[in-house]
């Protein structure tokens, strides 16, 4: 079976591939007790968790904060802070109940007031909030009691409830706190934040009082070893229990060792190559779909990821309702890529192209080198330019100063966030200067579609559109990758459906 | 008395002049911190309010003046992206930094004025393309092909010390110790064959001396011409550069810092630089800017301890 038929199937939450033996099988109640000492990958940064923007930091907050509502792996919205909650028939109206006895980490319990501070504050534009968008349409939330909270919007937002369900746009935290974040974050997650030594280590407790019942570790330690040889060889030596981001290269080292256990777990998220559309080249259609008919995905993915991840045409959720499995990407054909070109006025060597890179993803360079060869067999003077994620955010993503790129986004299940965040040309994250009346009108129509069947259809369009007119180039979907000692147990429970990832509450170690 | 009265107030212009210098390139360099923050999650309407939010959006000089009287009254303000309060923060990387530059100067040192004078006494004979050819191999290898082999070595194989981490001296003397050693020793092989260059070449200059032929010529034993009266000469130099270097070392070995994930003054400063976070680019470069120039003021007056014959003034 072909990894691209096994995307279309798999009736799986992504799929989460556990191997090597965990010790066990012999032990089998979980115990309580010992620190988990996890080697993270990155530094933490910010740690509000309205206000990070970065995948690193939130990997910690996950287990420090809870949202009102969560999904189920079949990625329908369940209750979480929220015991209950309704819509009304024009989907205006939401009625959140809330769940009694919730306790966050200062003592306090979670009332409605709580909720209707962490929203208003998201929907402060002050507060930089990432998800200042969810709350846009919200016209007023009521408190009507210290256990209901009732949120108004003044227009149809269908994917409102779902993106609550994310542990970031839905996390509440407890009122008045929204200063002190940054520092010192507490919520009402199953771990209570203890200390940081910044670039060195955080260090997180078990919160007792936690609704759904205690955690079994008594705290973790996250050190943050950012360099990926010294990270494996503090999992070899014992000194850490698991680290997270296998260097892709070294991943054959530790897969078939029996001390160790590995955890794939798929996708983390998706990668795509994207034009700049106000480039005179790239408003030509013929132009984009030659440099798509360049790539080989499989080989390029073979050759950046080590095979860590897999091909995809669409960057929709892969179990999710949205995801357009009948979408193919167009196989590699460098002389129909010449035609193009010739016929769209630009023969060997007359279109000069530079594709601006950031460091901050060392396989996007990897990518970029292979493509290069692809690019120039085709007669493109292609060129690279590396740049450091801070000058690729203001030179890329803000100023739109490019003429290629590639950069990676988290696939969330929810597809609004995604599609029209990025292809609407009034999209927040439309860095690419997309603007396309057709495809603005399909995800306008989206948003105000309340039937679910419906709405998805539409999303399987915007996909075929996307791909059809190469507005981008959608690569493939990358694994995200644990390894452990083979005494920590139940790691299968550290990716969550609502796309929380490292959630240590069912993790425990066995002596 | 005033010539060290003198010397600080030169450190003191110096430094409000290069906290200037550091805040004008910080503010033309493209990018700014609000956009560091949100990354790809930013959205302009959002990102707009956190530059308010910021104070991103007051005119430089207020941003400046903001600045230098917090550290006036001594409130270092909080990083921008990181959220942490400065002071405290750099207090922390200013120890282990400061822990990374005295072991590994000490290692350095230790081993390379007795290799030096040993290969100057032994001038062109294999003692000497021995101590040579080790220094050689220490100044042109880099300092993270060290951190990888002893990582390999001492944490992977023989499993004497740790591969990674910090650990405060404050609560674990012993333990801040093992931690910092191999880090030490990556940087120290390098400094090391530096200094032994140094040492040696002074050394032969001094041993070809008068005064040295004199000293033979009374009798005194070869012990106490080398070690007491040439070395004495030649230590100077070695000195100044050992002094210099530790400037260096306390801000820029990044490279070390990340690899052992032992992270100081330098590393600090690289994320500072990063992520244009300007409260704390100002005040990592100011403290670095600090050390050093206090450090070549200490390396000064310790000239008129090791030789009698320099008056300041």
């Amino acid at each position: 079976m072909k990894r691209r038929d096994f995307l279309g199937t798999s009736a799986l939450f992504g799929s989460i591939v556990l191997s090597g033996m965990p010790m066990a099988a012999l032990a089998s109640d979980p115990v309580s007790g010992g620190t988990l000492i996890w080697g993270h990958s990155e530094t933490t940064q910010n740690l509000d968790i309205h206000q990070t923007g970065t995948a690193s930091t939130g990997r910690l907050l996950q287990n420090i904060h809870e949202s009102i509502v969560t999904t189920d792996k079949n990625l329908n919205v369940v209750p979480n802070l929220a015991e209950s909650f309704s819509q009304s028939d024009d989907g205006l109206t939401y009625t959140f109940n809330l769940r009694s006895g919730v306790k966050f980490h200062d003592g306090s319990d979670l009332t409605s007031a709580d909720v209707k501070y962490s929203f208003e504050r998201c929907a402060n534009p002050e507060t930089g909030a990432t998800n200042f968008e969810v709350f846009k349409a919200v016209a007023s939330i009521e408190t009507p009691d210290d256990m209901t909270v009732i949120v108004k919007l003044s227009s149809v937002n269908a994917p409102f409830l779902s993106r609550l369900a994310e542990n970031g746009a839905g996390a509440v935290i407890p009122e008045g706190s929204g200063d002190t974040q940054g520092e010192k974050p507490t919520g009402a997650g199953p771990f209570i934040f203890v200390r940081r030594e910044f670039g060195n280590e955080v260090e997180l407790s078990r919160f007792d009082d936690y609704f759904d019942g205690p955690a079994y570790l008594d705290g973790i330690i996250s050190r943050e070893i950012t360099e990926p040889t010294v990270r494996l060889t503090g999992l070899r030596t014992g000194e850490l229990h698991m680290i997270n981001d296998i260097p892709l290269d070294r991943m054959s080292e530790i897969e078939g060792n029996d001390k160790f256990q590995t955890l794939a777990w798929f996708p983390l998220n998706f990668d795509f190559v994207n034009f700049n559309h106000d480039f005179e080249p790239f408003k030509d259609a013929r132009v984009r779909e030659a440099f798509d008919l360049m790539i080989d995905k499989e080989t390029l993915m073979q050759g950046a990821l080590w095979g860590q991840g897999a091909t995809s045409a669409s960057p929709s959720f892969p179990t999710s309702a949205s995801y357009n499995s009948a979408l193919e990407q167009r196989p590699q054909d460098i002389e129909k890529a010449k035609a193009l070109l010739a016929d769209a006025g630009y023969g060997p060597g007359d279109l000069k192209v530079v594709f601006k890179v950031t460091t901050n993803y060392p396989y996007h360079v990897d990518s970029a080198q292979i493509m290069l060869e692809w690019f120039r067999a085709a007669g493109v003077d292609m060129s690279i330019e590396q740049l450091t994620w801070s000058d690729w955010l203001s030179q890329v993503w803000v100023d739109k100063d490019f003429q290629m790129t590639m950069m990676n986004f988290f696939t969330l299940w929810e597809p609004d966030f995604l599609y029209y965040s990025l292809w609407h040309s009034t999209g927040g994250f439309n860095y690419r200067k997309v603007s396309d009346p057709a495809l603005d009108a399909m995800l306008e129509k989206a948003r105000i579609t309340v039937d679910s069947d419906a709405r998805m259809a539409i999303y399987k369009d915007v996909q075929k559109y996307v791909a059809d007119n190469t507005l981008d180039i959608v690569l493939w979907f990358r694994n995200g990758t644990i390894g452990a000692q083979t005494n920590v147990m139940g790691l299968d429970t550290v990716v969550q459906p609502n796309g929380s990832e490292l959630n240590f509450h069912k993790v425990w170690l066995a002596s | 008395m005033s010539y060290i009265l003198n010397r600080l107030l030169s450190v003191a212009l110096t430094l409000a002049l290069i906290s200037m210098i550091t805040f004008v390139v910080t503010n033309i360099l493209p990018g700014d911190v609000a956009m560091v923050i949100m990354g790809t999650q930013s959205n302009p309407e959002a990102l707009a309010g956190l530059r308010e939010n910021l104070g991103l959006n007051d005119p430089l000089i207020m941003q400046y003046g903001r600045w230098v009287g917090g550290m006036l009254t001594g409130d270092w303000g909080k990083s921008l992206v990181f959220k942490e309060a400065i002071g405290p923060l750099i207090a922390q990387k200013f120890v282990a930094s400061g822990l990374i530059v005295v072991m590994s100067m000490t290692i350095a040192l230790v081993c390379a004025i007795p290799l030096g004078v040993w290969a100057a006494v032994h001038q062109n004979k294999w003692q000497d393309n021995a101590a040579s050819t080790t220094s050689l191999l220490g100044v042109s290898l880099p300092d993270f092909f060290w951190g990888i082999m002893l990582i390999l070595l001492f944490a992977r194989y023989l499993e004497w010390f740790p591969s990674s981490g910090f650990v405060h001296p404050a609560d674990d003397f012993l333990g801040a110790v093992r931690h910092a050693f191999l880090p030490s020793l990556a940087l120290g092989l390098g400094l090391m064959a530096h200094l032994t260059r140094m040492t040696r070449s002074t050394m032969t200059g001094i041993l070809n001396q008068e005064f040295v032929r004199v000293a033979r010529a009374k009798g005194l034993s070869e012990r106490t011409v080398v070690w007491r009266y040439s070395l004495a000469n030649a230590i100077g130099p070695v000195i100044t550069v050992a002094g210099l270097q530790v400037g260096y070392l306390f801000g820029s070995i990044i490279v070390v810092e990340s690899l052992f994930n032992f992270t100081g003054m330098g590393w600090l400063t690289y994320q500072a630089l990063l992520n244009r976070d300007i409260p704390l680019i100002q005040s990592t470069v100011f403290v670095i800017a600090a050390v050093v120039m206090l450090t070549n003021l200490l390396v000064d007056l310790l000239y008129v301890v090791i030789d009698p014959r320099i008056r300041l003034n």
